[in-house]
């Protein structure tokens, strides 16, 4: 479980990054470094996180994903997370979670419309 | 001699907070709490375990099942012998911490359980005590 592998791919100029159902805090950590490494490497403008197996967001998971959020805006990029289950939403509001400035989507196909559809900024600003 | 719904699990790993998810994912399910209350009770969890690891190191997490006048819940408790907590009041605002974390783990923990208690001694040690009872 340690360590999980994380596949980075570049699709119509945006990163995909699928999050593992149930990632350990390392997992979580080298995702953000795959993710700005990608955006430097791939010269991406945007990146989605497929956060749809997502089981558990707990504190340090939203802090890694605020910051990632932050980090792709200051490389020029967007990022849209996408698929948050039902339930886990009902529990990160609890919880007292944000995730700074995400866009979201309902699942992977829009989160991809909103990026590729052009520039404006979603809520949170 | 741990069964899906009691048993002890010690934490001393960063990967321990993953397992202990599991754990109690496990309990709830067996318990018969819904979806989303399994998934505030994992989160809780996986909250109060990482205090732990980040706070004092190492400490043991405790499950079982009590009863109270006919309904069902699920007890969790995270026992540690770290630095204590000086100030619970303190440590139960939202927004406080004296780490690296959103000083979420302890109030959030709170809203996403039914019941809370802690008792904390500076030098000593820590021990938090939630529980979430099962709808009918």
């Amino acid at each position: 479980m340690a360590g999980e592998s994380i596949s980075v791919m570049k699709i119509r100029g945006l990163l995909l990054v699928t999050v593992p159902p149930d990632p350990d805090d390392l997992t979580i950590s080298s995702l953000q470094e795959k993710v700005l490494d990608a955006m430097e490497r791939t010269q991406a403008r945007g990146l989605v996180l497929d956060i749809s197996t997502v089981q558990t967001l707990d504190s340090f998971f939203a802090r890694t994903v605020a910051e990632t959020v932050q980090m792709v805006s200051l490389m020029g990029g967007r990022t849209v997370l996408a698929g948050m289950q039902a339930n886990v939403a009902v529990t990160a509001t609890q919880l007292g979670l944000t995730l700074g400035r995400a866009e979201t989507a309902l699942d992977v196909d829009r989160a991809f419309d909103r990026l590729l559809a052009g520039p404006t900024r979603g809520p949170g600003k | 001699m741990n069964e899906p719904m009691q048993g002890e699990f010690t934490i001393a790993t960063e990967g321990d907070i993953v397992t202990a998810r599991r754990l109690v994912r496990e309990a709830a399910v067996a318990i018969g709490f819904g979806f989303v209350d399994v998934t505030r009770i994992v989160t809780a969890a996986s909250e109060l375990t990482r205090n732990i690891y980040h706070y004092a190191g190492s400490g043991v997490m405790r499950w079982n099942v009590v009863s109270d006048g006919g309904r069902e819940g699920l007890e969790l408790v995270f026992e540690d012998h770290g630095p204590g907590i000086a100030d619970v009041d303190k440590a139960m605002e939202p927004g406080f911490s004296t780490g690296k974390g959103l000083g979420l783990g302890l109030p959030g923990a709170r809203r996403l359980m039914d019941e809370m208690t802690i008792k904390s001694k500076v030098g000593v040690g820590t021990t938090v005590r939630v529980q979430k009872w099962v709808k009918k």
